[in-house]
């Protein structure tokens, strides 16, 4: 039996994998290692870059709070007045825990993984608010090119920390790209801002020593992929029913491989069942196949939004290995 | 290429900075104010038509929108004693438990370019917030409710029974939003559903005029 990391690889080289990759299971997240934090449900907090993010009880998750009062940069052409990079010089102590922690992962078993958010993009519109970070890319394109530009030093900042203190092996990064059904912007404006700027933040990963990058976007993001393979994305995840993940897979297969295919609005509610869970990853696992592909819960992360979908669809994998291996 | 049909070409390639020179050189030619206005409320059904067709995206139509409401701001002062809103007035918000805006704001700003007056109430409305808003406003013809995660369509359900038991009228109610389909806006008792926010503003005009 292969071990978790080598299925997986078998699974995206086109090999022969022995049973589906199991969502998450070939990574293993070093969360302990510093970063921006979010606030605990029903709590608020400013981070490090002077954002406000609120989890109202209830909810699924933080937002960015956009009000005049809160909002960090109300105007871009002022922007390095009101962007202020928090540090990423953290005391060592800071790390001990996220070292521990990577210096006990069989490498041959998983990947030392480590989890960046937000990415570039989402970045712009939680220091801006939406409509406005996408209003200038028309409006002031030049000073957009700076932000980000800015934004990627940063990000190349934290990583070498990451690099230098954990040496992982694969990169989960998050930025949403778009809604279930569109992209937030043509193909093209993605090409002008974000595949120069990611192709920095990515090639700094692979030039030192991180094997797979995984790009977390769940959401439609189909006429994005040739991008996603010129940046160097291994594993899209996030991939939603509305790209035909199918016909995505035969075109773009050997090049990039696909996770998700299980909507989690569909079967990650109060009200859900094993069985709507397994109906959804049947489908996935049938329709999609055994290569290039990783049944997965898109909203990404190792955990289900209520308690034993997760675990569930860990569960409704293993019937599908069962069945079709 | 008339006035009229710059303003059109212009306000249809969101330039917002160009679009009120034009409106004032249009209103220079003598053409009526009624007649940009409607130029222009007819660009932003090409626009909403082309985001629907997955032709523009969500930056060129907010600047559409930009073009549109800065074309108006001309128009405005012409319009003594008359409305821009030719629709009426639309309640909106994004229902309880949900705090989801940007496609609440985009449908907002295509119904205001369609002609509609927009009192919106932000997010996590709660049924009771709606029912205050109809109460509050006058003219109202469209209630029109948004929500994003499948576990906030018990609340809009909620928010659209309650609205239509509260024995107000005079208005009909649309919904819309990432989980939302015609099958589930019918079985909830709404009026109406859009898919996206380009066709939104099309049925909602659909609705009012019925």
């Amino acid at each position: 039996m292969l071990t978790k990391r080598q299925n997986f690889m078998e699974t995206i080289k086109g090999g022969n994998p022995d049973r589906f990759v199991k969502q998450f299971e070939f990574l293993d997240f070093i969360y302990e290692a510093p970063m921006e934090i979010d606030p605990e449900p029903g709590t608020e907090i400013k981070n490090g870059w002077g954002i406000t993010w609120r989890w109202p009880e209830g909810q699924l998750g933080a937002f960015p709070v956009h009000d005049d009062e809160h909002k960090v940069l109300k105007d871009i052409t002022e922007w390095k007045k009101y962007v202020k990079a928090p540090s990423v010089d953290f005391p060592e102590e800071r790390w001990a825990a996220a070292i521990e922690h990577a210096n006990s992962i069989d490498r041959n078993e998983q990947f030392v993984a480590v989890f960046v958010a937000p990415g570039l993009f989402e970045m712009t519109h939680n220091l801006m608010g939406m409509e406005d970070a996408l209003m200038s890319f028309y409006e002031e394109p030049e000073a957009m090119h700076e932000l980000i530009d800015y934004l990627v030093e940063w990000e190349i900042s934290y990583a070498k920390q990451l690099i230098e203190h954990l040496h992982p092996d694969a990169l989960y990064h998050h930025d949403d790209w778009g809604s279930q059904i569109s992209t937030f912007f043509a193909p093209q404006m993605f090409e002008e801002f974000f595949l120069p700027a990611y192709k920095k933040i990515y090639r700094f990963y692979k030039d030192n020593g991180v094997k797979i990058i995984i790009h977390h976007s769940d959401s439609y993001g189909a006429t994005l992929v040739p991008y996603m393979i010129e940046l160097g994305i291994d594993v899209w995840q996030g991939v939603m029913t509305t790209n035909n993940t199918p016909e995505l897979i035969k075109k773009y297969g050997k090049q990039i491989s696909f996770m998700g295919e299980i909507d989690s609005g569909t079967v990650d509610f109060p009200g859900w069942t094993p069985e709507l869970v397994a109906e959804h990853v049947e489908k996935a696992c049938k329709d999609c196949g055994k290569l290039y592909f990783i049944p997965n819960l898109t909203q990404g992360m190792d955990w289900g939004s209520f308690p034993g979908v997760y675990e569930s669809t860990d569960e409704a994998i293993d019937r599908m290995s069962k069945e079709m291996f | 290429m008339s006035k009229i049909e710059e303003v059109k070409v212009k306000l249809e390639a969101g330039k917002a900075k160009l679009v009120p020179g034009l409106v004032q050189e249009a209103l220079d030619e003598g053409n009526e104010v009624k007649n940009i206005l409607q130029a222009m409320v007819d660009s932003m059904g090409v626009v909403g038509d082309k985001f629907s067709s997955g032709e523009i995206f969500v930056p060129e139509m907010l600047m559409a929108a930009k073009a549109m409401s800065k074309g108006v701001d001309v128009l405005k002062p012409l319009l003594v004693g008359d409305t821009i809103s030719s629709l009426g007035t639309c309640i909106m918000g994004t229902v309880e438990g949900d705090l989801h805006d940007i496609g609440k704001n985009l449908v907002a700003m295509m119904f205001e370019s369609a002609g509609f007056e927009m009192v919106d109430l932000g997010v996590d409305v709660s049924a009771a917030k709606f029912i205050e808003a109809i109460k509050e406003n006058k003219n109202v013809t469209l209630v029109a409710l948004s929500g994003l995660l499948t576990t906030t369509m018990p609340a809009m359900k909620e928010s659209v029974q309650t609205i239509k038991a509260s024995g107000l009228t005079g208005f009909k109610v649309i919904v819309g939003g990432a989980p939302v389909t015609a099958e589930f806006a019918a079985a909830i008792g709404a009026d109406g559903f859009a898919p996206d926010a380009g066709s939104a503003a099309v049925k909602a005009a659909e609705l009012v005029k019925a």
